[in-house]
């Protein structure tokens, strides 16, 4: 068995949390653009449309049923032909363009279930009870509305970023440097050797985002639900 | 863009021997992790605190970092350290390289799914009222009897939908078993287009096998779900 050198997990964290950057871009690129296309199905489901619908939920279907490498590697491999049909060259697009371009892909689904059931949650009555108290149609969403959306869709929310972060790491598949792409790179400067350590030392890291996301986002959220609690009290 | 549907439908039956190799890793480690599970399930709620405060690391460890690097990690710790073990410590005389790397597959799949369907199991146990254990001891079952026929019954209505959506991200989990050079489904997809470099056809093809695997998960589950409802049924009726 080969020595193990915990001492060099302290070496490798420094040189891995440069890319922490890459790995939340990829984060907020998906969120932002999945966002988008979730904000597009739960409309259709939200019209209750027939077509609209069945279509959402096709959509949302199959995308739950793809594992993530297999539809990285259909847009890495696919699209870049499938566009060129309409003559439009990405051969040259960076990887993150593949890797934010699948995960929007693939999270649209949770972000449109994230919008829905926060939509749904918050009943009628309080923009009208707002907008009778004099508010305009506006504050009445700023002020009243959407604080109780962003506190409903809070979970769901978390859950589908860390979900989201942890799928990430698949990217270096297909040779986008984040932390784990700089990961294996170290390892293979090492000729293999320091595998553990650097396994151990993206343990540390995905394990704190992890923590990090759940409590900062837990504080948002019990943040918001200040009101409420007061609401329930009297 | 030109598909080569000639080479798509010959990587499709060459994929067909890929399927009993992603159900087996499925099925197997559902029915092994679940009994464990239950067991972290209840002594998560139970009195030990060492024992909780361990448990609950883990489930945090296990849900906090990718499979992915569980699964490199394991692959790249447990076949020289099991050597190590055997061949130095223990002393014998048997080459663990030989052995069949789905058991390291099985082992991260196991070792995952037991934290994710611990969480499960306590939120469903955590659905079932109190007062059914108490009322169940009071009438003389022992607490295995208690648990056997009244709460795991209960508890297992709730569990099945979040049961289903576990097994069916483990199925797709799965599809990282070729990592460990465990040939599955996405493995045989991948040698036959390292052939003639025709990725996109063949991960086209089991773009459409995986639907169908998980169409299938969720029709046995829906039965599942029925079947265990029924009991509900007659109760109010």
């Amino acid at each position: 068995m080969r020595p193990f050198h915990p001492l060099f997990i302290f070496e490798v964290l420094p040189q891995l949390v440069p890319y922490l950057l890459v790995t939340a871009g990829i984060v907020i690129g998906t969120v932002f653009f999945g966002g988008l296309l979730g904000l597009v199905l739960a409309t259709a489901k939200i019209r209750r449309g027939k077509i609209g619908t069945a279509l959402a939920n096709i959509y949302i279907y199959v995308t739950r049923c793809v594992p993530s490498i297999v539809l990285l590697f259909i847009v890495y491999y696919g699209l870049p032909e499938f566009l060129l049909m309409f003559g439009i060259d990405i051969n040259n697009a960076g990887k993150g363009f593949f890797v934010i371009t699948t995960f929007s892909i693939l999270f649209a689904a949770n972000m449109s279930e994230v919008f829905r059931s926060s939509y749904e949650a918050v009943d009628r009555g309080q923009r009208e009870a707002a907008v009778s108290i004099g508010l305009t149609e506006f504050q009445a969403f700023r002020r009243i509305v959407l604080p109780q959306c962003i506190r409903v869709a809070i979970p769901n929310f978390t859950n589908t970023l860390i979900s989201l972060m942890k799928e990430g790491s698949l990217a270096y598949t297909i040779g986008l440097i984040d932390i784990m792409g700089k990961g294996q790179l170290i390892i293979g400067q090492n000729q293999g050797s320091y595998s553990l350590e650097v396994y151990l030392a993206l343990f540390i890291l995905y394990w704190i985002l992890t923590i990090m996301i759940e409590k900062g986002f837990g504080a948002i959220e019990r943040n918001l639900s200040k009101g409420k609690k007061l609401v329930a009290s009297i | 863009m030109r598909l080569d549907t000639e080479f798509m439908w010959e990587t499709f039956l060459d994929v067909l021997h890929g399927v009993p190799v992603t159900l087996k890793l499925t099925i197997i480690t559902l029915l092994v992790s679940a009994p464990i599970a239950f067991f972290m399930a209840l002594s998560r709620s139970g009195e030990g605190r060492i024992g909780r405060r361990i448990i609950t690391a883990y489930v945090s460890f296990i849900r906090g970092t990718p499979v992915v690097l569980q699964i490199l990690f394991l692959y790249s710790l447990l076949p020289t350290a099991l050597n190590y073990l055997i061949k130095v410590l223990l002393g014998l005389d048997f080459n663990i390289f030989n052995i069949n790397p789905i058991v390291y597959a099985y082992t991260v799949f196991i070792l995952n799914t037991m934290a994710v369907l611990s969480e499960v199991f306590r939120s469903a146990l955590s659905t079932v009222n109190h007062g059914q254990m108490e009322a169940a001891l009071s009438i003389g079952l022992t607490k295995r009897q208690a648990y056997l026929r009244i709460i795991i019954p209960q508890a297992l209505t709730a569990a099945l939908p979040n049961i289903c959506n576990t097994a069916v991200s483990l199925l797709k989990s799965t599809s990282l078993a070729f990592m460990m050079t465990v040939k599955d489904i996405t493995a045989i997809a991948k040698i036959d287009a390292s052939f003639g470099y025709n990725y996109l056809e063949a991960y086209l093809v089991i773009f459409f096998v995986y639907i169908l695997l998980c169409t299938l998960v969720q029709l046995v589950f829906h039965v599942l779900e029925r079947n265990v409802a029924s009991y509900k049924k007659l109760i109010t009726a």
